[in-house]
């Protein structure tokens, strides 16, 4: 970021300059921050620190332009009070340091995750009238089976649907290219012209797809993202109208998208021209993801309603196809949501959750800067009722402690934007990855017109305490009684004080309980066996496309070869290569049967998960053997047929037998599959996450069909297990897959550990953040009853002399005073555990492997609360203990 | 003679930064360790009433230098007159910038 800090701020606000003055007012500002930015950036890079103090005397010109409006001028009213107001502050500074610490935390922290609630949920789609885009899927028997949508579901609804102004595919997928001179696995989508129109977004340069680019037969196109023009042409214009080559194809460079641009996320390097025949598109080939634009006034019932009566009709459509009857089977129905929340998905609730525990963290800290107001408020009480005796009125007094109150709070606000910057810095970098529209977050003028509500809002909630001391009847007495604390006040007194201190102890117990489960959840996730074992494995992948080998055995000799290779390498135990692995790349679904279990008329198809395998799947994966052997290059189109299934798979059909020597096969319809045998059983191993209800799943041989004319997975995951450490290995694996195919790269490298890291990371997400924030909760609710009972036991110094006089001992005032803590801490912890009560099914929807009544943590963390409550109260107890009988009472 | 601007405590400190050669607002606000948002109120009221004068720095250098021209202060004769009264109500105020002590 080469941005002088400030600069922006500095255009903002001149609009508050008088016209005349204003372009000489900025260039004199933008002179300035520029040369000071400059001389700094002079000294190296500078850093977090450097920014912070430019960015903050660029704030400061708000005085210079206020004093240019002539604002400045007249100290009247408001103005008057704030500047009297920041004088008690500043004498006063603890009490000033402690409160604007606090709300600073408070603030901050709900800065910062608004922030990621605004650029997730809140801010619409980066693309024009996005509330009109929808995902456009399908499911069968209830949502059981996903299906994303055919070119000929794709042919139909844009033919026939009239809720529907325009609709596109895509599919995300890899290639290889070769970008100065090294092969590289970059991602790529796959799009209909209409792709783009849908979207309402057009190239910068050049032009998007035409129509007749989306026929069959219309040759290779390519759209190139604006970044991957910068990066491997220099954003050269000329390249529009070239060719280059990908994966062996050669297509035509058309255009260049905007900065940015993405769907439904920037990631796709380049788009290719996806094409459909209109007359035949199969029904069949759910590979495609679908987006629409729907029409003006149109809803997404009527959409699903429309949608919905053409798949009905079907038959009417595709006559000919084999698929309806398995369509049919399934109970296929369209699934359509706004885009926004098919983009967004399920992270909703973990961030309103978060949201809302910040929230929590504010409101403790606000409770905190009441109590510090009102023992503020008590020892002005008299210069009040002096000042309202000359003639001040109740809106006077309002405005002197509210201005109070807002200067604290803008100075917290400050700090808290502080915090803010650096903790979403830090948040991006641990964020889980799933976690989508990630590029769109960002401190903006949305979220501090979010964080100035806030800091207002909380300035009327803590300001509102004190002033309930100083109601209309009260002055003139208070100035009656010189100050004296009469025996009466106490109570009303108490009652506010120890109200605040109960309700945070509450929140907090909330917190810390919502924590606690957090951490369980991940407890449980980690203790999950995924079926595999992930340590020490690497895992990469390979495609090798006909125009690099054309014969499958060329491939196969390949993946021999290269195995053989990689086994010498220092320290490896086993090679493996699969279609699909365990949490790297998705599995496909398709219909199976078994030789035993003929389908009946009325009875669904059986849709499991496929894989293939070659190499050492057991070794280099860690699947675990549960009965027989596991496959190897005997297995496949040029030996035995056989196959592997999952536990589930052999609980489904075989529950009490073994399934040995049976025989499966796909079931597509049309042309008869052929059968495998089955000769071994594994172990069911996650798939695409951890908490899934494990599928039934079949592993076939790496190559399928006749031996003389056979097909073999070209596009692969490389997985080696190694004694040593993983990553090491990698250089190694390169060089030997280079050497033996030169223009062939290992694309997605990493580690099962990494990607079990990754599995886990939305839920270790939500604990750190939890976490954090429940540590904080309970520190300012602890402050919060140290500060209390301290103050208690300062104004009974005379009792407490007295009773020590009458031979109390000290072990008796101490717990005396302790419980008081006591009491407080339970009466929040009994609050505490009914909210928490309240909330559990809010909870619930976060964990994983723990109830969220879950009585261990309850229990747990309410005894931590009331213990870590009277080891606070201690130490004022200890003073108590230690008054000094007959100096107490000379004192009054 | 009336006073044309009242003389406190931050307004002298900024006239004797100005006169010790810290002619920028930045420069002042370095100088004299004012809070940021008092210094340049400050600078525009001495402008205003003839006590400073604010200039545009040759575009030449600004040019050569590749960074946008800055505006600088300098004492007017009002200024240098009022910087008697400076010396006479703040008598030690010309230490904070002697070498060693800014």
């Amino acid at each position: 970021m080469n941005e002088v800090p400030g600069l922006l701020w500095i255009r903002r606000i001149a609009w508050l300059v008088p016209r005349s003055r204003r372009s000489s007012w900025c260039r004199e500002w933008e002179a300035e921050l520029t040369w000071a930015w400059r001389r700094m950036s002079g000294r190296g890079e500078p850093g977090w620190w450097g920014r912070l103090r430019l960015q903050l005397r660029a704030w400061s010109s708000l005085t210079d332009a206020l004093w240019e409006r002539g604002e400045t001028m007249t100290m009247t009213g408001w103005t008057q009070d704030l500047r009297l107001a920041l004088r008690s502050l500043i004498r006063h500074r603890a009490f000033a340091l402690v409160s604007i610490l606090t709300l600073g935390l408070g603030i901050g922290i709900n800065t910062t995750v608004f922030t990621l609630v605004d650029g997730v949920l809140l801010r619409p789609l980066p693309f024009p009238e996005s509330e009109e885009l929808i995902s456009l899927q399908h499911e069968g028997r209830e949502s059981d089976d996903q299906l994303p949508i055919s070119t000929g579901l794709y042919q139909l609804y844009r033919d026939q649907a009239r809720t529907i102004e325009e609709i596109g595919l895509y599919t995300t997928n890899q290639v290889n290219l070769i970008v100065d001179g090294r092969p590289e696995r970059i991602e790529v989508q796959f799009v209909t012209p209409s792709f783009f129109t849908t979207l309402g977004v057009s190239p910068e340069v050049g032009r998007a797809f035409t129509e007749e680019e989306g026929l069959p037969g219309a040759g290779n196109y390519i759209l190139l993202s604006h970044a991957f023009w910068r990066d491997a042409w220099g954003g050269d214009p000329g390249i529009i109208g070239q060719s280059i080559e990908v994966s062996g194809n050669v297509a035509e460079v058309v255009g260049v998208m905007p900065r940015g641009f993405g769907f439904p996320e920037p990631g796709a390097r380049l788009w290719l021209n996806l094409q459909v025949d209109p007359e035949n598109a199969p029904l069949s080939n759910f590979s495609a993801d679908g987006v629409a634009r729907m029409t003006d006034g149109s809803s997404i019932e009527a959409v699903v309603g429309e949608v919905g009566g053409l798949v009905d009709r079907m038959e009417e459509f595709f006559p000919e196809s084999g698929a309806v009857t398995f369509l049919r089977g399934v109970g296929i129905a369209p699934v359509v949501v706004p885009m926004k929340e098919a983009i967004v998905g399920d992270v909703s609730t973990t961030l309103w959750v978060l949201l809302g525990t910040v929230g929590f963290v504010l409101l403790i800290a606000c409770a905190n800067v009441a109590n510090l107001l009102l023992v503020r408020a008590e020892s002005r009480q008299r210069e009040m009722a002096l000042r309202s005796a000359v003639g001040a009125g109740r809106g006077d007094i309002v405005r002197w402690f509210m201005s109070e109150s807002l200067i604290l709070s803008a100075a917290g606000a400050i700090i808290g934007v502080g915090i803010a910057v650096a903790a979403i810095r830090l948040t991006l970098r641990f964020v889980p990855n799933d976690l989508p529209r990630m590029a769109e977050i960002g401190l903006d003028v949305r979220v501090l017109a979010f964080t100035a509500v806030l800091t207002v809002g909380s300035a009327l909630f803590f300001g509102l305490f004190p002033l309930t001391r100083f109601g209309s009847g009260h002055l003139s007495d208070r100035l009656r009684e010189g100050g004296a604390r009469g025996a009466t006040e106490g109570a009303s007194r108490h009652l506010l004080r120890n109200g605040l201190v109960v309700t945070q102890m509450a929140l907090a117990l909330v917190l810390l309980i919502g924590s606690g489960l957090m951490f369980r959840s991940f407890q449980a996730l980690r203790a999950l066996d995924p079926g595999f074992d992930p340590e020490g494995v690497v895992t990469a992948q390979i495609a090798i496309p006909g125009s690099v080998m054309e014969e499958p055995a060329q491939v196969l000799n390949f993946y021999r070869e290269a195995q053989e290779r990689i086994l010498a390498l220092p320290g490896v135990q086993a090679v493996s290569y699969s279609a699909a692995a365990p949490l790297v790349r998705g599995w496909s679904y398709s219909t199976m049967e078994s030789e035993d279990h003929p389908r009946g008329e009325d009875e669904l198809p059986v849709f499991g998960a496929w894989n293939h395998v070659g190499g050492d799947p057991t070794g280099a994966l860690g699947l675990r053997i549960l009965e027989g052997r596991q496959l190897d290059w005997r297995d496949g189109a040029d030996g035995n047929r056989s196959m592997m299934i999952s536990r589930t798979m052999k609980e489904l059909w075989w529950p009490d037998e073994s399934p040995i020597g049976r025989r499966m096969r796909f079931a597509m319809g049309g042309e008869p599959q052929e059968w495998y045998t089955i000769v071994g059983v594994v172990e069911n191993a996650a798939q695409n996450s951890l908490q899934e209800t494990p599928r039934e799943m079949v592993y076939w041989p790496l190559t399928v069909g006749h031996a003389d004319a056979f097909q073999i997975m070209r596009n692969v995951v490389l997985a080696v297990r190694t004694t040593g450490e993983p990553v090491a290995l990698v250089p190694g694996i390169r060089d030997i897959v280079q050497t033996l195919s030169p223009s062939t790269p290992l694309a997605n490298v990493q580690t099962l550990e990494e990607a079990m890291d990754r599995a886990t990371s939305r839920t270790s997400f939500t604990m750190t953040l939890l976490g954090s924030a429940s540590g904080i909760a309970l520190l300012l609710g602890l402050v919060g009853i140290y500060g209390v009972i301290s103050y208690i036991v300062s104004q009974r110094t005379r009792e407490i002399g007295v009773r020590l006089a009458l031979g109390a001992t000290g072990t008796s005032v101490r717990n005396m005073v302790v419980r008081q803590g006591l009491v407080l801490a339970s009466i929040g912890m009994v609050v505490g555990l009914g909210a928490a009560w309240a909330m559990r099914s809010v909870m619930g929807a976060l964990l994983f492997g723990v109830s969220a009544t879950d009585p261990l943590t309850w229990g747990g963390l309410s005894g931590i609360l009331v213990l870590t409550a009277v080891a606070a109260s201690w130490l004022p107890a200890w003073r108590a203990s230690r008054v000094d009988p007959a100096g107490a009472l000379r004192a009054e | 003679m009336g006073r044309l601007f009242s003389l406190t405590y931050p307004t002298a400190v900024v006239l004797m930064a100005i006169r010790h050669g810290h002619r920028y607002g930045f420069d002042v606000m370095d100088a004299t360790g004012l809070p940021d948002g008092t210094v340049y109120p400050i600078l525009r009221r001495l402008e205003r009433r003839g006590v400073l004068e604010g200039v545009w720095e040759d575009e030449e250098i600004a040019r050569a230098d590749q960074r946008p021209a800055r505006r600088y202060y300098r004492l007017t004769a009002v200024g240098e007159e009022a910087l008697g009264d400076v010396l006479e109500r703040f008598p030690t105020i010309g230490r904070l910038f002697e070498p060693g002590t800014a």
